[in-house]
């Protein structure tokens, strides 16, 4: 059971009762997890966890000391507030120290459904058996993961603030393999609420890949007009939005840096049809109502019409440029500035091109222009008169993000739809499929 | 003889004297709370197990503490410590598995988490379509604790920072230098397991990184450079900070960084390149050391790291490398991330060749993996990252062993016309068989007619598993061999990390293909 609101209230007051330091932050985090894992066409590991934290930071002639533990005995909370204190006493001054926030006003954004209180082990375990038929009705090896999470976060400070939220999230992964390990196939979704995730449909998905993606042709490496789904894009896109960063980008270490000591702020950087943006009350990925840092999260436009409309401002370096801190993202949400166009339509729109399941091992090269090296995964396909004529060898990349999605590089932008990143972790993603003039191979790669 | 949770604290933590200790961990080893006797709760579990109708159970009660310190330039940034303790119970029922959790450490919560776990496993084995078969392995009763010297938590908090500001400064004394970010982990584990095996077995873990990033920039080009520390973090305590030369590193990273800013772009083509240890060891992490893995091989891990381009039919035949290749897996070399005395289903830590004489001869197994290959025992390489995560097959070290002879890093650079030398581990990309990869490294330098030339940039080298190993034509001797490693390897569902080491000469590989990142 996740920490109720009046329980995390009083574990949070009780701990800043105890603090006679000068300001302090409790940040509590409680979560339940359920998960079974399949492969070969067997369950591997399944289980259940909770686990409940609270973390506090004091600060004490602006001297700052944090501690955090998952023993909520009264005992305990004393100790963790005499270790944060006796940390903050022999700390240096942190000069980027600001008081914490006073009372804040927070929207409720919704997003959860307690997950993991409404899966039950056999309904899981049955709906795992029929995944696994399924696979073998097409002599296929099926693996994956069904991963639920309930999460309650609260934070409360010295100054009079105090946030509660919780969240939701059930997701399935299933890659189906030939016998022979001649195809495979992947497909990933999640939602907030179980009785919107079609487990029968993403495992059909996987398999569907997985059989037209058999015995794959080779093709040289280099630069080919790709259609990325929206999977892939989930897996590229969201390396963009970490760098958006007003602080690197003044010091001169950043894409987003200009020669000179300015930035790239206010430049059509991108196409212009590219919007990117996070919306906490976004009806398919609702998000967290406050920051990392406990600001009330709104509507948070990064790029609009292809211009650098954000440089993100953590609160200390918003208070250093005079500047309100940005309330976001909590999300990532990238769509058109015209008409979205459907996946069927990009791929018979397309005269000669590749189509992109889905990215793997993505990491970075060059920092100053955002390229990263990765590699396709279960599912490449060549395309030829609008149509899907045969499955493609995998290839590795090396890609600028930026140059994707820049004027003359990006041909179209598809219908944006919930997704989550396949190396896991980020933020809530509605991201569309997006079709690439020129997508950078440089080497083949034998794996499947 | 059983031990309450105290007395694990004092004979874990403090066996050197309590009064060595600062002040709040000398308070919060006394006000530890509840003081639950791990014995109990274990016997508590393993007897819910059997009533539960269980063929096997085993139960980890850990806590873990994690300090975090990091700066840039001339200001502290953060100091955090973390400190987490709970329990997980793995229950086998009928073939079929299930695990519970729970941070409430009591013998009444052992049974209902015991249930808990069984109640899952029975669910599952209605539809398991492969019933789980382990291995044996021997009660063992015993207590281990890794090689450190000095327990870091007990370490004064000023000293730590004052060391990290002292690299800072030495960076920054270097023109051209402009940002400076170090940190410095340490982690502990206590672990206690056991099992319905009848094993009970008492760990104690230390492991110590310190990292730090110098940046250069050239504001009027609009260009930056960075240059990471080359060590990698050590199954050590805080001797670690003074038995490596860091203030020189730190010194010599910023000359690099600010040299990287004027060093010239390579041109693409085929080289011969000489690893230097700060670099090879990833490559050996990535494309021998999560090759080997079985579960891998056998499909486990296909739906998110992916499988092996090996597999069983190719133990003893499969030509992996050259002559000069040989890997073993170790998981007692001494100071290596991945060094303990048993893992985490009792099975002691041990030594095995992986690839000999250039053949592919044997894999990482746990109890569950090694009867699905005809073995009677594991190698012992079960790990959890935490008490409430589900353990699962990890890494050992996995290292490339040295030449017999004396071989040095200038005598491999000596047979080399045109190639690259390279130090650190820089980025890194690797297909999910193992097989097409991509690094780079923190600097670069040409060789030219034997020796080593002027520093290069934006070098990459893309190669394919066994053809790079079968271009190795030398590794150094036992003086060019250093542990590298990273804290954090991930693997598994939900995601896991843990911390591998791989020790390894130099070595020279002939005709790599080399990439320039910034023209492809």
């Amino acid at each position: 059971m996740l920490i109720t609101e009046s329980e995390a209230k009083a574990i949070c007051q009780k701990i800043l009762g105890l603090v006679k330091a000068d300001d302090a932050q409790v940040s509590l985090n409680s979560s339940a997890q359920t998960h079974q894992r399949f492969a070969a066409n067997t369950f591997t590991t399944s289980g259940a966890s909770a686990d409940t934290s609270v973390a506090l930071t004091v600060w004490i002639g602006k001297k700052k000391g944090q501690s955090r533990t998952n023993d909520l005995s009264e005992s305990a909370l004393r100790t963790l507030v005499e270790q944060a204190e006796q940390m903050a006493r022999i700390s240096p001054v942190d000069r980027e120290y600001l008081p914490s926030l006073s009372a804040q006003s927070y929207r409720t954004t919704g997003g959860y459904t307690a997950v993991t209180e409404r899966i039950t082990p056999a309904s899981r375990a049955k709906a795992i058996a029929d995944i696994l038929a399924a696979g073998k009705k097409d002599s296929l090896q099926l693996a994956g993961l069904h991963f639920a999470t309930d999460t309650a976060t609260a934070s409360a400070t010295k100054n009079g603030n105090f946030f509660y939220d919780q969240k939701s999230s059930v997701s399935l992964s299933t890659t189906a393999r030939t016998q022979t390990g001649d195809g495979s196939g992947y497909f990933l979704r999640s939602h907030f609420d179980a009785a919107k995730l079609d487990t029968q449909q993403i495992a059909r998905s996987a398999i569907n890949k997985a059989l037209t993606a058999r015995a794959p042709q080779p093709l040289d490496p280099g630069a080919y007009t790709v259609i990325l789904e929206a999977q892939a894009v989930a897996d590229l896109v969201p390396l963009l939005s970490a760098s958006l960063d007003a602080r690197s980008a003044e010091e001169g270490r950043s894409a987003f840096a200009a020669p000179g000591g300015k930035t790239r702020l206010g430049e059509k950087f991108f196409d212009e049809r590219v919007n990117l943006f996070s919306d906490p009350m976004h009806a398919e990925v609702p998000a967290t109502a406050a920051t990392a840092e406990g600001i009330p999260a709104e509507k948070t436009w990064l790029v609009r019409n292809g211009v650098i409309e954000t440089l993100t401002h953590n609160r200390f370096w918003a208070q250093q440029k005079s500047k309100a801190p940005t309330p976001g993202p909590v999300n990532l949400i990238l769509t058109s500035a015209t008409t979205p166009v459907t996946l069927q339509d990009i791929i018979a729109n397309t005269e000669r091109g590749l189509l992109v399941s889905r990215f793997w091992y993505i990491r970075p090269v060059d920092q100053r222009t955002l390229t990263f090296t990765g590699l396709t995964r279960d599912g490449l396909w060549w395309i030829e008169g609008g149509k899907i004529k045969h499955p493609v060898r995998n290839f590795r990349f090396n890609q600028s993000v930026i140059e994707m999605l820049s004027a003359g590089v990006l041909d179209t932008i598809g219908v944006p739809e919930r997704v989550s990143r396949g190396e896991g972790g980020g933020l809530p993603l509605f991201l569309p499929p997006l079709k690439i003039k020129r997508f950078h191979f440089s080497s083949q790669s034998d794996a499947v | 003889m059983t031990h309450s949770r105290r007395d694990f604290l004092f004979s874990t933590t403090a066996a050197t004297s309590a009064l060595a200790l600062p002040t709040w961990m000398r308070h919060a080893q006394a006000e530890e709370a509840p003081p639950a006797d791990r014995a109990a709760i274990a016997d508590a579990a393993m007897v819910a197990a059997r009533k539960a109708g269980a063929t096997y159970a085993d139960i980890r009660i850990n806590r873990y503490r994690n300090e975090a310190i990091s700066t840039r330039e001339r200001q502290v940034q953060n100091v955090s410590r973390n400190y987490s303790f709970g329990f997980g119970v793995r229950v086998l029922y009928k073939g079929a598995w299930g695990f519970a959790a729970s941070r409430i450490v009591t013998p009444q919560e052992a049974r209902r988490v015991t249930q808990q776990a069984a109640e899952i496993a029975r669910a599952n084995a209605q539809f398991q379509p492969r019933p789980v078969r382990l291995a044996p392995a021997a009660k063992v009763v015993t207590s281990w604790r890794s090689a450190f010297e000095q327990d870091p938590f007990d370490a004064p908090l000023d000293d730590k920072i004052q060391f990290l500001l002292k690299l800072n400064e030495r960076a920054l004394a270097v023109k051209g230098v402009r940002f400076v970010n170090s940190q410095l982990s340490f982690v502990n584990e206590q672990k206690y397991f056991a099992s319905t095996d009848g094993s009970r077995i008492e760990q104690n873990l230390i492991r110590s990184w310190p990292t730090f990033t110098v940046t250069a920039v050239d504001q009027a080009k609009g260009d930056f450079q960075t240059r990471n520390s080359l060590p990698s973090g050590r199954g050590m305590g805080l001797e670690y900070l003074d038995k490596y030369p860091w203030l020189e590193e730190a010194e010599a990273a910023g000359h690099e960084a600010v040299e990287k800013l004027k060093a010239k772009t390579i041109a693409s083509g085929k080289y011969d390149l000489v690893l230097a240890p700060s670099h090879l060891f990833l490559t050996i992490h990535e494309s021998v050391g999560h090759s080997t893995e079985l579960d891998r091989a056998l499909g486990w891990e296909a739906d998110y790291a992916g499988t092996s381009f090996l597999t069983p039919d190719k133990t003893g035949k499969f030509q992996f490398g050259s002559k000069h290749v040989n890997f073993y897996a170790d998981r007692t070399t001494p100071h290596g991330l991945a060094t303990v005395g048993y893992d985490d289903e009792g099975v002691p830590g041990q030594r095995w060749d992986i690839v000999k004489n250039g053949v592919f001869v044997d894999w990482q197994t746990t109890r569950e993996l090694a009867p699905l290959i005809g073995r009677k025992t594991s190698y012992g390489c079960l790990h959890a990252d935490s008490w409430d995560s589900v353990p699962f097959p990890r890494m050992p070290n996995v290292s490339l062993a040295a030449a017999q002879d004396a071989v040095s890093m200038d005598d491999l650079i000596a047979d080399v016309k045109d190639g690259i030398l390279m130090f650190g581990r820089g980025t890194y990309s690797i297909d999910q068989q193992r097989y097409n990869f991509q690094f780079g490294s923190q600097t670069c330098y040409e060789i030219k007619n034997g020796k080593r030339g002027a520093m290069v940039r934006e070098a990459v080298y893309q190669s394919r598993t066994p053809d790079f190993w079968a271009a190795c034509d030398g590794v150094g001797g036992a003086a060019t061999f250093e542990l590298g490693g990273t804290f954090s390897d991930g693997k598994g569902q939900p995601g896991q990390v843990s911390a591998v080491s791989h020790g390894c000469p130099a070595a020279r590989f002939r005709q790599i293909n080399v990439l320039n990142t910034a023209r492809e």
